[in-house]
């Protein structure tokens, strides 16, 4: 048995596979160990010839697909397809996610491969088994979208919606989910289409009520469609964008701010930037309270200190009446440079050497001390190193300015005099 | 840093391991990975065509790498496989073949090999019920084994395995009715402690993550052409070699002058270098030692620092932002930061692993975007861990003792330390790490104060189950330009992941690499040119290589440009070289199957199709390279043409192989022995004894290679050489001649006729016993003396007893010299040579050397009796002067003469080239199992020199050994008994 279908079929397997990890006693899997047993084993039971030759075909393809020759795996895959009369059911039962995942990957690379092919293809794979269905028709959708092809996508999603097998299981479930979520995306474009033939159309006109009528229609398929997957944890961007821009749209401005903020702010899902960012730009265009502005991107700042909003925080903040808050904005922009993505920003240089000045002169020289002394033994060979110094006064004069101003007010004159006139 | 604006949609699923119920995502194929979602449809009906490089390939130009660099002078041998450790039978009713560790085996070859430490106590206790004369005295008793016919029938043993071999009823009897007492108390002691080592061994062969990261080093020089190779080689990869290389338009690079080198203390494991600011620095990892050079602009390193690691060191990388410091990871669970100028500094310590318990104590560090946040890695999990040391003025105390106290690695550091970085996940000013420890609801993920997880092996990954990390590698190079700096490159034995730091746990992509070794190498390449996407080089231990295109900006996620590949192996170099004889083929098959350990590329620059130098280094330090060629869009037709070698290809091979035919095979460090030799070299060993026999011809029979020409000297029938005595060649073919004409029978009598003549005697008598120790698995160890004097009795104020000596050793001996009846003696001594009672030959100090020289050399014995008569002046130097008269051994000698001949002719083992010092010992030490069937011909060749017990003063260190030697089965890292033997060889030897 290969690798590659014992990973796929790893339910089936898992007895043998603790077997033998047993031996090693840390439950690691290697995918060489039967390489090592069959330069030892002598008896055992032998593959069957079928077995055999089965397993070499699936080893000839993926080389095949590795070295980029696609018409020699095709070839290949027209003898692999035998597998599927195999007489061991269990290997029977993972050919067909095998077949899918290597034959949709010739048919996507082939150079004379189409769109034709490739449905024709997706189609018998989906019915053969049962097992697969969701995840083919999924995919195949996806493979339509990439192509353009919405109406056809829309068509695959739709058939797969309503298609049920036994029990439904939690698996089923979120596929389910995610084919009903990548509708409602379909549909969220085709209403940003009509939306936007509806700014086109004058507001008088008999087609624009049947357009908004339809418009409607769709905003509440869609919330529907999309409404069940982003409750499920997971990392959901575009389906959230589209479905707050459609909430808005329809002046549903609570609904959304629910959707942003339980997207960001369940424990369940991962900390995903993005969501703190959607928040955030959601309540901007709200007119949110500075506050609430601060609030939402304390927490992104606490993510990602080095995101390009922190800038646009800084900025909050030291508008901000609050001395905590002042305090925060030099944490802040101390934060952003310390990546090595940041250093040479130059906006950021501007800001920290004035707000420096600014700090200082307010007389809260500890809140200078207490960022600076985290960093003085390692700011200056990051940032006010004689390299960097030669080099941005080369490439920037500005930045090398700004830095220089910084580098004096931060480490004393011996440093910064030195980097200043170089 | 812009983030992508929208990301990839992902079920997010906490759990275990191989959690079944959730719909792997990453169950697509890699097209999957190519598939844009349209963000909106505007742009969608502008841009809905796939703007993916479809024929995106690496093209290389010869069909597989080509040496770069001669093999160096060292032979290399493969070391273990899997066919030393695992059980070799089958299992006939099972469905699957499993795994069983050979312990058998390894103890069967202890009892042979050290049979006195196995059996000489209880040899002693079952003393009562042997008979140890021969068979015409018949007893009653039932209880009462006759030896003698025992030892017959163990003269003629044949080692473990072989199929053919013979076994007389009477040693079944004698097997079955001692066995369950013989085997049972030292397979008790040490068949725990050989599994375990087994078990290592097995481990280690499956994975051997020493070389996690790699061992090659592309240094780059002053011009972008120029750049020097940094690599270690030498048989134990003990010389840090810095080779300058100048990298042609065309492709082929030009080693531009010898190399230099650096003798290290240890072998290199790791070899990092990075050029921060400017400033190229070089990292080394050995074993035990981490060390850092500094690269002049003119290329020649400066050493900066060494630093010790007592738990052994498993990763170091160098800081792509500052220049100088190196994270550096312990086997014990710390991870350090160091500069040369601060020293070190503990920044994590946790002997656990991070997600769930796993054995290993493998672990890796990282640097991220920040300078002061690290990753650290174990097989569970990657960790975002900031080093910052913040806060008040107590802190900064701290920080300065721990600095003073860096050298001391394996010492706690002080309190203080641990309380700066500890965090209250409250919150507020006291919680720094805070910062890039994410959200509060992150901070339960660990113990606490040590950040958040990067990367979990568990659900949310939708690892598989036995999945575990093998390497993780930070992809950013520190300069604000490179995109993906805050990317980090995930491996394990099934898949590669590329994560950002910013969106900890969740994947960005996932790719199942299929890779059929360990991927512990990965080198991620700046963009070959404007808008191309980035080659990542995925090595896996066992050479094979691929290569998956990297493309995304800033504000995108990360994703594959277009369907991985992969490149030729070293494997794939077989057909350049010229068709070798097998067992040639066979060393430069197994040559080109070393595991690779390291990986270089470098991109010159290029005006026309860009290009990609790839480096790869063996474990048999062979540095090849490889040539690939980007075809950005091969058209429709992209069928890759097939590319073939080109006469410079293959003139450099056989150049390459010349070289490396010239370089001696590794000694073969046991083979098992599928007959028993001693009976067929015996003719050969008879002429031997006269001196004629070419070195070569006994070397290549003992090492068991293929017989040419040269081994064999001139041909007899060419023009036999005018010797005085008959050569070797035309002595074996009168010897088969009379034996086809049926004559064997009448050529035997003359031969005995021959070899009964005086001889001299010391020459002879080194030979046999060299050779004895070259069979000695065959053989047993310890002989006593045919000689006529009885054995002395024990001086017992000439020798205080070693605290570790078994009682039983010297109980034995003493019982045996005194209660038994002086005729028996004989009989007696044989018997005792036979289950070694006793080993050491520095106790008696008082034996004769003709004598004791006997009693090592089982197999010629009948020689030394026939010397001894020839010679009885030497029983006068025993103390006791009794001789024993000679009617009663020549009826010993009748019933041997059937084996007499054969006896005599103990070849002289070839592999003991009688160094003194042993000096090929230490180099086996390495693997412990290897040494263990090496050592016996040591240990042999030294017993085996009689004359020596007169010298030593009471040897009372070598019973320690011997004691220790039981401990020290399972892993003989060090072998005391060695060390003895060194001791005992500088000595002037007698009767040489």
């Amino acid at each position: 048995m290969s690798d590659f279908s014992e990973e796929l079929i790893k339910s089936t397997t898992e007895d043998d596979q603790g077997e033998r990890c047993e031996l090693s006693g840390t439950g690691m899997h290697f995918p060489w160990l039967q390489k090592h047993i069959e330069t030892v084993a002598t008896g055992g039971k032998k593959e069957k010839d079928f077995a055999q030759t089965t397993s070499a075909c699936l080893s000839f393809i993926q080389e095949a697909l590795l070295k980029h020759q696609w018409q020699q795996a095709a070839e290949y895959m027209h003898s692999y397809l035998q597998v599927l009369e195999d007489s061991d059911s269990c290997k029977r039962q993972a050919a067909p996610e095998i077949i899918w995942k290597l034959g949709s990957e010739i048919l996507y690379y082939h150079p004379k491969s189409n769109v034709e092919a490739f449905n024709t293809f997706a189609d018998r794979m989906k019915n053969i088994g049962v097992m697969n269905y969701l995840k083919i028709s999924l995919q195949h959708a996806l493979y339509l979208l990439h192509h353009g092809m919405l109406e056809d996508a829309n068509r695959n999603l739709s058939q797969a919606e309503t298609w049920r097998y036994g029990e439904k299981s939690s698996s089923q479930e979120v596929l389910i989910n995610l084919i009903q979520a990548y509708k409602g995306l379909l549909q969220y474009y085709a209403w940003s289409k009509k939306k936007m033939e509806l700014s086109q159309l004058d507001k008088d006109d008999y087609a624009y009520n049947t357009a908004s009528q339809n418009m409607l229609d769709h905003s509440w398929k869609t919330s529907v469609n999309l409404g069940a997957l982003i409750q499920i944890p997971g990392v959901w961007d575009p389906f959230v964008k589209g479905y707050v821009e459609m909430l808005e749209f329809y002046g549903d401005q609570d609904g959304a701010r629910e959707v942003l903020t339980n997207y960001a702010y369940d424990e369940k899902f991962p900390s995903n930037p993005n969501a703190h960012i959607y928040l955030y730009n959601f309540l901007k265009r709200e007119k949110a309270p500075r506050e609430k502005l601060i609030s939402v991107l304390k927490i992104l700042y606490q993510i990602v200190p080095s995101h390009k909003l922190m800038l646009e925080f800084h900025r909050l903040l030291r508008k901000s009446e609050k001395e905590e808050h002042h305090k925060l904005g030099l944490e802040v922009l101390f934060g952003v440079l310390d990546f090595a993505g940041c250093t040479k920003n130059i906006t950021a240089w501007k800001y920290l050497a004035k707000y420096l000045r600014q700090t200082l002169m307010g007389s809260h020289l500890a809140w200078v001390q207490e960022e600076w002394s985290s960093r003085k033994n390692w700011w200056p060979g990051f940032h006010f190193s004689y390299f960097w110094a030669k080099s941005d006064w080369k490439e920037d004069k500005a930045l090398a300015c700004e830095k220089a101003l910084v580098a004096g007010v931060l480490s004393g004159k011996g440093t910064w005099l030195c980097f200043l006139f170089i | 840093m812009d983030f992508p604006g929208s990301l990839r949609p992902t079920v997010f699923m906490t759990g275990p391991l191989g959690l079944s119920d959730v719909p792997d995502m990453s169950f697509m194929c890699s097209w999957r990975d190519a598939l844009t979602l349209p963000e909106s449809l505007p742009q969608n009906s502008e841009n809905g065509v796939p703007h993916v490089a479809k024929g995106l390939l690496w093209e290389p130009e010869t069909p597989g790498p080509l040496p770069l660099l001669p093999p160096g002078p060292d032979p290399w041998h493969p070391g273990l496989t899997a066919q030393d450790l695992l059980f070799r039978g089958g299992h006939p009713f099972q469905k699957q073949p499993r795994v069983v560790l050979d312990v058998t085996e390894q103890l069967s070859r202890f009892l042979w090999d050290h049979g006195d430490i196995a059996f000489a106590p209880l040899g002693k206790l079952m003393l009562e019920n042997f008979k140890l004369e021969g068979a015409r005295s018949r007893s009653k008793k039932k209880t009462v084994v006759s030896v003698k016919r025992l030892l017959q029938d163990l003269d003629g043993h044949q080692p473990w395995g072989c199929p053919w071999a013979y076994l007389s009823y009477r040693q079944r009897r004698f097997s079955i009715l001692g066995g369950p007492i013989l085997g049972k108390s030292v397979a008790n002691l040490l068949g725990d402690l050989l599994h375990e080592e087994l078990v290592t061994r097995w481990e280690q062969l499956l994975l051997d993550d020493a070389f996690t990261g790699g061992a090659l080093a592309w240094v780059p020089g002053k011009t972008p052409r120029v750049g020097q190779l940094v690599y270690p080689a030498g048989s134990t990869l003990d010389k840090l070699y810095f080779q300058e290389v100048s990298l042609t338009p065309g492709g082929n690079p030009q080693v531009l002058r010898d190399p230099g080198h650096i003798q290290l203390r240890g072998p290199v494991r790791q070899v990092v270098t990075r050029t921060v600011q400017g400033e190229s620095l070089l990292a080394v990892r050995s074993d035990y030692h981490c060390a850092l050079w500094k690269i002049s602009r003119q290329g020649r390193p400066a050493p900066l620092q060494v630093l010790q690691v007592e738990k052994g060191a498993t990763g170091i990388s160098l800081s792509p932002h500052l220049p100088g410091e190196l994270a550096v990871c312990s086997r014990s669970g710390a991870i350090c930061l160091w500069t040369p100028q601060d020293g070190l500094r503990r920044v994590y310590k946790d002997p656990d692993t991070l997600v769930f318990r796993d054995p290993s104590p493998w672990r890796w560090a990282d640097f991220t975007a920040h300078p002061r946040v690290l990753t650290v890695g174990d097989r569970t999990g990657v960790k975002i861990v900031d080093t910052q040391v913040r806060g008040g003025d107590c802190h900064r105390q701290s920080s300065r003792t721990e600095q003073r106290h860096g050298v001391g690695w394996g010492r706690d550091l002080p309190e203080g330390m641990k309380s700066s970085r500890s965090v209250s996940p409250a919150g507020g000013d006291g919680a720094p790490d805070l910062r890039l420890g994410g959200l509060t609801r992150f901070l339960s993920q660990g113990p606490p104060g040590c950040g958040l997880l990067l990367f979990r092996g568990g659900a949310e990954a939708s690892c598989q189950k036995g999945e575990r990390v093998l390497l993780t590698q930070y992809l950013g190079e520190g300069s604000p330009e490179s995109l993906h700096s805050t990317l980090h490159l995930i491996c394990t034995q099934f898949s590669l992941y590329l994560v950002d730091e910013r969106l900890p746990l969740v994947p960005m992509l996932k790719w199942n690499h299929g890779l059929p070794s360990a991927p512990l190498l990965a080198r991620l390449l700046p963009p070959p040119g404007p808008g191309c996407p980035r080659p990542l080089l995925l090595g896996g231990q066992d050479g094979q290589l691929q290569l998956l295109h990297i493309t995304g900006e800033e504000a995108s996620t990360p994703r594959l440009a277009g369907p991985p590949q992969s490149l030729p192996s070293r494997n794939d170099s077989l057909s350049a070289f010229p068709v070798l004889e097998p067992k040639s083929q066979w060393r430069l098959q197994e040559r080109l199957k070393a595991p690779t350990i390291g990986l270089a590329a470098a991109i010159p620059p290029s005006a026309s199709t860009p290009i990609l130098s790839l480096f790869q280094l063996s474990a048999a330090g062979d540095v090849f390279h490889q040539c690939l060629r980007l075809q950005a869009d091969p058209g429709p037709d992209s069928c890759a043409p097939t590319v073939s070698w080109s006469p410079q290809a293959t003139a450099c091979c056989s150049q390459w192989l010349k070289a490396l035919l010239e370089v001696p095979p590794a000694p073969p460090v046991w083979a098992a022995p599928t007959f028993s030799h001693r009976r067929l070299l015996g003719c050969v060993e008879q002429r031997e004894v006269e001196g004629k026999v070419p070195e070569g011809l006994r070397a290549a029979m003992a090492e068991g290679r293929l017989l040419q020409q040269r081994d064999l000297g001139s041909l007899p029938t060419a023009e036999p050489p005018p010797a005085p005595e008959p050569g070797p060649d035309d002595e074996l073919s009168k010897r088969l001649e009379a034996a086809w004409e049926g004559r064997a029978a009448a050529w035997w009598e003359r031969r005995q006729g021959w070899s009964s003549g005086p001889r001299q005697q010391p020459k002879r008598h080194k030979r046999r016993t060299q050779l004895s120790s070259t069979f000695s698995s065959l053989s047993g160890r310890l002989e006593l003396s045919d000689a006529t004097s009885p054995p002395p009795s024990p001086d017992p104020e000439a020798r205080p007893r070693p605290p570790g000596t078994p009682p039983s050793q010297e109980l034995a001996q003493e019982n045996w010299a005194r209660g038994v009846p002086s005729e028996r003696q004989q009989t007696l001594r044989d018997y005792m040579a036979k289950l070694p009672l006793r080993e050491d030959p520095l106790e008696d100090a008082s034996v004769p050397p003709s004598q004791t020289s006997s009693i090592r050399a089982t197999r010629s014995r009948q020689r030394t009796l026939q010397d001894n008569t020839a010679k009885p002046p030497l029983q006068m130097d025993t103390p006791e002067g009794v001789s024993v008269p000679p009617s009663q051994t020549s009826s010993i000698w009748a019933t041997r003469s059937r084996q007499r001949t054969l006896q005599d002719n103990t070849a002289k083992p070839p592999l003991q080239r009688d160094t003194p010092e042993g000096a090929s010992v230490p180099l086996f030490q390495t693997s412990s199992i290897r040494a263990t069937r090496f050592r016996q011909q040591t240990l042999q060749d030294n017993t085996a020199k009689p004359p020596l017990q007169r010298d030593t003063p009471e040897g009372a260190f070598v019973p320690s050994s011997q004691t220790s030697s039981i401990q020290a089965t399972p892993s003989r890292q060090q072998t005391p008994v060695l060390s003895g033997s060194q001791r005992i060889r500088k000595k002037p030897r007698m009767g040489f």
